[in-house]
């Protein structure tokens, strides 16, 4: 497994010949040959993407924002009524208790997902440069099988093991003397259908980010270990002074990925339990989905699209502060 | 020397765990019928049998959303992969006003969550009258995995030495021959690796399959394996022959190109 090597940005020190200059980042060159067509092509090879995002999803954002100030339930949509109400849907929302409860439920979900799940990626991407290599190509081969089962699959799967009379979990745990377990429902309250959810998104989360890490960790050049090495660094000390800096910005980069996409999950949430026992596992996708799709009130439920923009982007907006930043001197 | 044992045991219990569920998948679903539903302790299948997947394959729904799975993901990652090289080739290799802006865009619109903008898909789509028409489908996919190839291409464009096209070009090539003589060609793993990962996020989605088709001859495969269940009593056996199915395509692409994968997911956060 050697680590990344197909990007300007991700090539580990001293794998690539000085011969090739740091192919163009950023890459433009002025050209100044040709005429007209020259100077007007970038713009034609932009412009289908340009007019797919603008249309696809510029167009959608600017219309949940403006949906959300409507009153536009199933009667409105069919008589195409236009009916404004200001911040009627907002108030609805936020004076709604569910709402406060699902929104606290989401992120406290989402943070544990994502600490549970970068931390153990660390932890497996540090491991896998001490084990044995054949050790380590099962774990890799192990990782790969959860990482590629398609999440309808993998969410089926889990169904079936923690099926109440005839999941292997409590089979096991009969099996291993705990009688009680006999007939045991994993789905019986909202946390403990949580809890599940989130161990099988932790579980299928941390192979990317194993995978990511370690080939962050195989690009740190061996001298800075030989030189703590020979300075007489401690385990611990070396993590600090050596690994920690070189990964850390890519350690960002994935945790923010995994909020981005812990913070939506929505299939597995629906096909455990439907939002329920009661609306106890309901998160903010779900809420979305019951208001806007199961209940037609679109209105209502373009402000908590709106809302959720807002609390996801209240989360990341640092680390999306941080990253423009530096992205902006790159390219 | 006892440090690195305990690490490989840590290694290979670690192993176990993350292969459970699909050894759980394969071994239930080759179980004979009735023998998944018995209190009786099986983690070892004694009698094998492939009559799950003939269960599977023969319900009706499971090959009709298996073609419009592979149809819709198909045309949809094609179409992103077409438009996104073209915008990657444009931001990575022309210097013009309003590059910058537009590189930012396409790295904003890659993070855009989409699920927040299910109801305005919603109702565009059925404005459009493409609501429970697999095009609306096809159109949601494109524009989900779009940002993502353009960004990721962009990268893999910005690896090739712009001086091998420039000598192309010397020897007489025009911009478009070097192009396809030069660039294409190396552009060939991250292509794959870019329309891989692009493929799997659409062979995925579940929200706006769910939301957008109602009708079960135009359902997608997780759609379908979603209301299994309810659809056949809890027939687990055939659920998981069916999960398996599911899963071959996206195992096989996978292990082809996962390492080009990581690279391109990752890619310019590195060294930030």
């Amino acid at each position: 497994m050697t680590a990344v090597k197909t990007t300007e940005t991700a090539a580990p020190a001293g794998s690539i010949p000085p011969a090739l200059p740091p192919a163009v980042t950023g890459g433009a060159r002025k050209r100044r040959r040709g005429g007209a067509f020259d100077r007007a092509l970038p713009y034609l090879l932009l412009a289908p993407a340009l007019i797919a995002i603008l249309w696809l999803i510029g167009w959608p954002v600017v219309s949940v924002f403006v949906t959300s100030f409507r009153q536009l339930n199933l009667g409105e949509l069919v008589r195409g009524e236009i009916v404004w109400t200001g911040l009627d849907n907002y108030m609805t929302v936020l004076q709604d208790e569910r709402f406060w409860e699902v929104s606290l439920r989401t992120v406290v979900f989402t943070v544990s997902v994502v600490v549970a799940s970068v931390g153990m990626g660390l932890g497996i991407a540090l491991l896998m440069r001490v084990l044995t290599p054949w050790v380590r190509i099962a774990l890799q081969i192990a990782m790969l099988c959860a990482w590629a089962m398609p999440i309808l699959a993998s969410t089926t799967v889990y169904q079936w093991m923690f099926d109440q009379n005839y999941g292997i979990l409590n089979k096991t745990l009969v099996q291993l003397g705990f009688d009680s377990f006999a007939g045991y429902s994993w789905f019986s309250s909202g946390s403990s259908t949580l809890s599940v959810v989130g161990l099988l998104i932790v579980w299928q989360a941390i192979p990317f980010l194993a995978f990511s890490l370690y080939a962050g960790l195989v690009g740190i050049p061996r001298d800075l270990y030989e030189a703590a090495g020979i300075d007489g660094a401690s385990g611990w000390q070396t993590f600090r002074a050596v690994t920690w800096p070189e990964i850390r910005s890519l350690l960002l980069m994935v945790t923010f990925l995994s909020v981005l996409w812990d913070f939506k999950v929505f299939a597995q949430i629906w096909v455990f339990r439907e939002g329920g026992p009661s609306g106890e596992s309901t998160t903010l996708p779900v809420l979305q989905y019951l208001e806007g799709i199961a209940k037609s009130h679109f209105g209502v439920a373009a402000a908590i699209s709106v809302l959720m923009m807002v609390i996801l982007g209240l989360i990341t907006f640092q680390y999306l502060r941080k990253l423009l930043q530096t992205e902006e001197g790159k390219i | 020397m006892l440090k690195k044992s305990a690490a490989n045991v840590v290694g290979i219990v670690l192993a176990l765990f993350f292969l459970f569920p699909t050894y759980w998948m394969i071994t239930s679903a080759l179980k004979p019928k009735g023998s998944t539903i018995t209190s009786d302790y099986d983690l070892i299948p004694f009698s094998v049998t492939f009559s799950n997947f003939a269960t599977a394959w023969s319900k009706p729904g499971f090959l009709s959303s298996l073609g419009n799975s592979l149809m819709v993901t198909l045309i949809a990652v094609l179409a992103a992969i077409i438009v996104g090289i073209t915008a990657a080739v444009a931001m990575s290799r022309f210097a013009f006003r309003g590059r910058k802006s537009f590189v930012l865009l396409m790295l904003v619109a890659q993070m855009a969550p989409f699920e927040a903008l299910l109801i305005p898909m919603f109702l565009m789509m059925r404005d459009l009258q493409l609501y429970e028409h697999l095009s609306s489908l096809v159109l949601v996919y494109f524009a989900v995995t779009l940002p993502f190839c353009a960004w990721t291409l962009r990268g893999f464009v910005n690896g090739i030495p712009v001086e091998l096209e420039e000598a192309a070009m010397v020897d007489g090539c025009g911009r478009w021959g070097a192009f396809q003589k030069v660039t294409l060609p190396l552009l060939g793993p991250g292509l794959v690796a870019t329309s891989v990962f692009a493929f799997i996020t659409a062979w995925n989605e579940f929200l706006f399959a769910k939301v957008l088709i109602r009708s079960q001859d135009l359902e997608t495969l997780p759609v379908w394996l979603s209301g299994f269940q309810t659809a056949f009593g809890t027939d687990w056996g055939g659920a998981m022959a069916a999960s398996v199915l599911f899963t071959v395509p996206a195992l096989v692409f996978f292990l082809i190109v996962q390492r080009k994968m990581v690279a391109g997911v990752t890619a310019g956060a590195v060294k930030g």
